[in-house]
């Protein structure tokens, strides 16, 4: 539990606040996990500026989930968005599994540390940049949401190209990948992390979807 | 034992007052508390408090209204009246159909008129009909000009998720309030209307204040109104929020304060006053059915959403409401005029008294318009006492005496209605002036007076 106690009066903008807060919190966190990819991609170390990257990426996590916490029991106890509340909170909690698989993912890639990756780097750059995008515009139509949900859809749409261009580059990764000459130990680690980059966009369409619905039970 | 008796009677109008409560209570704070914006204890607690401030202090309106309809003149009458429209409203809500308190009172009051043979007033029962029609209209109508105007400003102006849905939140507090208050201004006169000429109480002076005896009625009635509340009205708030269209906590503010305006504007006496001081039409005093303007808002908000909205309206559940718009007048009219038959016959009560065959205010109100002579017009009154026409011209004192507390009788029914004593602001020439007109009876006992004066000794 966050320790931010809610004022007697003001609550209404305390909590916006302390959503704010978390979509702030979730943005730097990718952020930091798309820093820490580049990094990884340009060494091919385990390198201090990874680990410190990883480190803040596990602090925003602990972060976020005390705020989402605090915005839950806020939203319930004070009896707050009757009508939304439910599709607030799935909307906070699939952002912050969003964030949790994106740090789980690079600790992962920091784990298994995949030789020859940096043979691929401009690739896998440009696979992280495409789904970085994606993450980022569905945060975007996120904090739109709660401001004007009828403008949601614009970013929604975005999150979809960027998805679908994200498929395409990991299909071409993972071709280029199986066509080089390579172990099947090193394919297979490969393949992952480009399947790991890859399923970060999906997770964002996903949400995406979630949210043109919720922004449609919300439109005016 | 007067007085036992009198609360005996008194008991039905508690019993409709009940009815009205734990049924149209759900009018101002049913769709906020079923889309849970708020709780049913601060709803309940806030709908009591106003509905008895609005029938204490704006109660005396409307119940002008059902007066010019029937006048029941014998309290056994109307405690049989009331008993029947609470009999319909308590049946029909316990089916399931939908009820409206105030098609339940017109209906035992013409049941009254037909079982005492009193002639119905058709100018005013054409209007309460009238307000039947156009109340879910004027309902529908302001839902979608205040929808509209709402939805522009919230695009106008991005206010946060959050922020909406306080300010909606307060929105619904402050109209449900408003709601609670028209509907105790409204709905009192079917409550206690039928008590009016037979309050028990007597007028209270309390340091500068004074309280009549009909806003003690009202304050009665008001009360038993709270306690239906309390007591039954959860059910109902719970299931009107969604029963004809599944609302949003903003088109459930547009419901609730549109459903307040239409029951203002037909009982406002202010506005009435005001209407008549800039010259324009005014809008007749009459109990309103809430749940026909709460039935019309829903369905404008629906018809503002186009065909979406259309197909989202449960028409089977409309129709089912407006059948009980139509049988729920007839079935209090028939109930009425059995429990006035048992209650007359069977218990040995009386249940009208058959005098007065004078002229209702409504009446002479036309016969002002008409510029029909003051003596004829009295005739009937003065007949009533025995009087004949030429011998109270010839004879003014006796002219004077019998039409006294006649005079007395309209100047009390113009003061009901916030009206100027006649005699106060009647110029010569004044006599279409319907606000400041005095009475035929005024008028002829003014001209007995001065022929009186002029006589020799007088």
């Amino acid at each position: 539990m966050s320790n931010e106690t809610p004022p007697l009066f003001g609550k209404t903008r305390f909590l916006e606040g302390l959503i704010d807060q978390f979509l702030d919190q979730i943005s730097e966190g990718i952020i930091l996990v798309e820093m820490g990819i580049k990094a990884y991609l340009s060494n091919d170390e385990d390198t201090d500026i990874c680990l410190e990257k990883l480190n803040q990426i596990i602090e925003i996590k602990r972060r976020c989930s005390e705020l989402r916490r605090t915005i839950v029991t806020m939203l319930y106890t004070e009896m707050l968005l009757p009508d939304a509340r439910g599709d607030v909170l799935r909307l906070l909690g699939s952002l912050f599994e969003l964030l949790d698989e994106m740090g789980d993912n690079y600790q992962e890639l920091m784990i298994v540390q995949p030789r020859r990756m940096p043979e691929f780097g401009q690739d896998f750059a440009d696979l992280t940049n495409m789904a970085i995008r994606s993450v980022q515009a569905v945060v975007v139509a996120a904090r739109t949401f709660f401001r004007m949900p009828a403008a949601v859809r614009d970013h929604i749409n975005e999150v979809r190209v960027f998805e679908d261009e994200t498929d395409k580059l990991a299909w071409r990764i993972k071709r280029r990948i199986f066509a080089a000459d390579l172990s099947f130990e090193q394919r297979t680690q490969l393949r992952e992390a480009a399947a790991m980059i890859d399923a970060l966009a999906d997770k964002a369409e996903n949400i995406g979807d979630s949210l043109s619905i919720f922004a449609i039970k919300r439109s005016l | 034992m007067a007085l036992i008796v009198t609360l005996i009677f008194l008991s039905s109008g508690l019993f409709l007052g009940w009815s009205m409560g734990a049924n149209d209570a759900s009018n101002a704070f049913g769709t906020a508390v079923a889309t849970r914006m708020i709780r049913f204890s601060t709803a309940a607690f806030l709908c009591s408090v106003f509905v008895i401030i609005g029938a204490v202090t704006s109660g005396t309106g409307a119940a002008e209204g059902l007066g010019q309809l029937g006048a029941i003149n014998a309290l056994p009458g109307a405690f049989t009246a009331a008993l029947a429209a609470a009999l319909t409203v308590a049946w029909m809500s316990k089916v399931g159909l939908p009820a409206s308190t105030s098609q339940a009172v017109v209906g035992s009051i013409l049941g009254w008129n037909l079982f005492s043979g009193s002639p119905t007033d058709l100018g005013t029962l054409r209007r309460i009909v009238a307000t039947w029609v156009i109340s879910p209209v004027l309902g529908a109508i302001f839902a979608m000009l205040l929808y509209t105007l709402l939805v522009q400003w919230i695009r106008l102006t991005k206010p946060h998720l959050l922020s909406l849905d306080r300010n909606t939140r307060s929105g619904l507090i402050l109209a449900g309030i408003f709601g609670s208050y028209a509907i105790g201004a409204n709905g009192i006169g079917n409550v206690m209307g039928f008590f009016v000429e037979a309050s028990p109480f007597r007028d209270l002076t309390l340091g500068r204040f004074n309280v009549t005896s009909v806003e003690q009625l009202f304050l009665l009635g008001g009360i038993a109104v709270a306690v239906g509340v309390y007591t039954y009205s959860r059910r109902v708030m719970m299931t009107v929020g969604d029963s004809l269209l599944a609302l949003s906590p903003l088109a459930a503010f547009v419901v609730v304060v549109s459903h307040s305006l239409v029951l203002f504007i037909f009982s406002s006496t202010a506005l009435e006053s005001l209407l008549a001081s800039w010259g324009l039409p005014t809008i007749p005093l009459l109990p309103v059915s809430g749940s026909q303007a709460v039935i019309g808002s829903v369905l404008g908000i629906g018809l503002l959403q186009g065909l979406r909205g259309v197909r989202q309206i449960r028409w089977g559940v409309l129709v089912g409401i407006a059948s009980g718009w139509v049988t729920t007048p007839l079935i209090a009219a028939v109930i009425g005029f059995v429990l006035l038959f048992v209650v007359q016959n069977v218990f040995g009560q009386e249940v009208f008294r058959p005098l007065d065959q004078g002229l209702r205010p409504a009446a002479i109100e036309r016969v002002n318009g008409a510029r029909l002579p003051q003596l004829a017009v009295v005739a009937p009154r003065l007949a009533a006492h025995g009087v004949t026409a030429s011998a109270a011209s010839s004879d003014p004192h006796r002219l004077h005496t019998t039409l006294r507390p006649f005079a007395i009788s309209d100047r009390v029914h113009q003061h009901r209605r916030g009206l100027p004593a006649a005699e106060d602001h009647q110029e010569p020439g004044d006599s279409d002036d319907r606000a400041g007109a005095p009475s035929p009876v005024s008028a002829a006992m003014n001209t007995a007076g001065a022929n009186l004066s002029a006589a020799p000794g007088g």
